[in-house]
C-alpha cells in the first residue's frame, strides 16, 4: 500500500497530465466539428474492421459444424443416387414405383490422424463399431477413393490409406477393368503406379481411373484418380503408368465409410 | 511585472499573430515562449496546471477547444524531459526563468527549436486530422515555426536588453 502511495505521489504530475489530456480529447473530438467528423470516421473504420474480424472468427469456428452438416448432406445424396443400387425387374403385379434398393450405406467420419509420407500410410477416423464400422469396409473422400478399414475399435477405426504399399486396387479405365495392380510405390506424393497395361490399349494421359465391379468394398464408379504418365518401356509391351490420386492425402479431413449392407450374403455366395 | 509580460505576450498572440493573414502557411504560435521560459524551480504539478490553463485561454480566443490545451500539456512534459538532461541545479534553486543565460547557447537553441517545431507540428496535425496533406502540413510547420522562432528571438532579445539596463 505504501509503495502504491509512493508511486502515485512520485508520478502525480503524469497522472494529472493523463487526466487533463483525456479532458482535451473530449473537448477536441466533442466540440470541434471537423475533428469530431474525423474521429467518427475513424471509429466507424475501427468498428467495421473489428466486426469483420469477429465475423471471420465466428465463421471459422462455425466451419466444423458446417462441415458436419455438409458431410451429412453428401451422405444423404449418396444414398439417394444411383451409385451402388441394385435394380429389380417389375413383375406383373403392380408394386411400388420405387423399384431400387441401395446396396451401400454411407457414414461420415472425421480424420483425426493421418500420414502420407510413409511406405505404409494409415489414418484414424472418429467412427468405430459403435457406428456400424467393421474391418474391410471401403473409405472414400469427397474427391475419391481413400482406403479400407484395417481395424475397427469401439469409437475409432484405423484405415489403410490408398498410399500404403499393402493396398492394391483393380483399376477401371474408360469403362474397362484391368486386372493388374494399382499400388503405392512410395515415390511421388499422391501418385500411384500401375504396371501391366498393354501398349495397345487406348489409354491417354488424363483418363479417369475408377473403381469397377470387381470389389464389394466400393460401389462402381468411385474415382481413384487420373492417368498422369504413360511411359513406354523399351523391349516391353507394357506401359509404365502413373496415376494421380483423386484424394489429396496431405489434406484429408473428412471421409465417408462405405458400408455394404449385403456384404455377408454376397461373400457367402462368392464362397459357394 | 511578470504578469504584464504574460498579458502582453498573450495579447500579441491573440490579437496580432492570429490575425496576420499573411498566408495559410504562416500561423506562428509565439506565446509558447511563456511556457518555454517558465521558472525552473516550479513543481511539476504547477507546470502542468499552468500549461493547461494557458492552453485553455488560447483555445477560448481561437475557438479550438482542447487543441492548444493538449499541445501545451505535451510541450511542458517534453520540456521537463529536455531540461532534465541539462545542468540547471543552481538556477532551479534560484527559481530563474529558463532562457539563454541559464544554459549554453546550443542547449538553449536545441530546446527552443525542438519545442517550437513539436508544438506547430502537433497543432497543425490535430487541426487537419482526418485529411492530412503531408506536404502542406510540413510546409506550414516549417514556415510557421521559423516565424515563431524569429518572434521569440526578438522577445528574448528585448527581455535580456531590458534586464541589463
Amino acid at each position: 500500500m505504501q509503495r502504491l502511495l509512493d508511486f502515485i505521489e512520485h508520478n502525480l504530475h503524469l497522472i494529472l497530465f493523463a487526466v487533463l489530456q483525456l479532458g482535451c480529447a473530449f473537448l477536441i473530438f466533442g466540440l470541434n466539428p471537423f475533428q469530431q467528423a474525423a474521429f467518427t470516421n475513424m471509429l466507424s473504420g475501427i468498428t467495421s474492421s473489428s466486426n469483420q474480424i469477429s465475423a471471420d472468427i465466428t465463421s471459422y469456428l462455425g466451419l466444423k459444424e458446417e462441415n458436419r452438416l455438409l458431410q451429412d448432406q453428401v451422405a444423404s445424396q449418396f444414398k439417394r443416387s444411383d451409385i451402388g443400387t441394385v435394380r429389380y425387374m417389375n413383375d406383373t403385379i403392380a408394386i411400388k414405383d420405387s423399384s431400387k434398393q441401395t446396396l451401400y450405406d454411407i457414414t461420415p467420419a472425421e480424420v483425426i490422424y493421418n500420414t502420407s509420407y510413409k511406405a505404409k500410410n494409415v489414418f484414424i477416423i472418429n467412427k468405430g463399431t459403435l457406428h456400424g464400422i467393421s474391418k474391410n469396409m471401403g473409405v472414400i473422400s469427397s474427391e475419391g477413393l481413400a482406403g479400407v478399414v484395417l481395424k475397427a475399435g469401439k469409437e475409432y477405426s484405423t484405415v489403410m490409406s490408398l498410399l500404403n504399399t499393402n493396398m492394391t486396387v483393380i483399376p477401371n479405365i474408360n469403362g474397362q477393368e484391368y486386372y493388374t495392380k494399382l499400388e503405392w510405390d512410395n515415390k511421388i506424393p499422391n501418385t500411384m503406379k500401375v504396371s501391366g497395361i498393354n501398349k495397345l490399349e487406348e489409354i491417354e494421359v488424363g483418363d479417369v481411373v475408377q473403381t469397377g465391379k470387381s470389389s464389394l468394398l466400393f460401389p462402381e464408379g468411385i474415382k481413384i484418380g487420373e492417368v498422369l504418365e504413360l511411359n513406354e518401356v523399351e523391349n516391353s509391351q507394357y506401359f509404365n503408368t502413373r496415376i494421380k490420386t483423386a484424394t489429396n492425402f496431405r489434406n484429408l479431413d473428412y471421409v465417408y465409410v462405405v458400408i455394404n449392407k449385403q456384404a455377408q450374403i454376397l461373400e457367402e455366395l462368392l464362397e459357394e | 511585472m511578470r504578469g504584464l509580460y504574460w498579458i502582453f505576450v498573450i495579447a500579441f498572440q491573440v490579437f496580432i499573430l492570429n490575425h496576420l493573414d499573411l498566408s495559410v502557411y504562416l500561423v506562428p504560435q509565439a506565446f509558447i515562449l511563456l511556457l518555454i521560459r517558465l521558472n525552473l524551480g516550479n513543481s511539476r504539478i504547477i507546470q502542468i496546471i499552468v500549461a493547461a490553463s494557458l492552453g485553455l485561454l488560447i483555445d477560448l480566443f481561437t475557438a479550438t477547444p482542447g487543441i492548444h490545451t493538449s499541445a501545451c500539456l505535451w510541450l511542458i512534459v517534453i520540456r521537463m524531459r529536455l531540461l532534465s538532461n541539462q545542468d540547471l541545479k543552481e538556477h532551479i534553486t534560484n527559481k530563474r526563468p529558463y532562457n539563454i543565460s541559464v544554459t549554453t547557447t546550443s542547449q538553449y537553441l536545441y530546446t527552443l527549436v525542438t519545442l517550437v517545431l513539436f508544438y506547430h507540428l502537433y497543432i497543425f496535425w490535430l487541426e487537419s486530422i482526418g485529411a492530412v496533406n503531408p506536404l502542406k502540413l510540413l510546409s506550414t510547420v516549417l514556415f510557421s515555426s521559423t516565424l515563431a522562432l524569429m518572434i521569440i528571438g526578438i522577445f528574448e532579445y528585448l527581455s535580456i536588453s531590458k534586464s541589463r539596463v
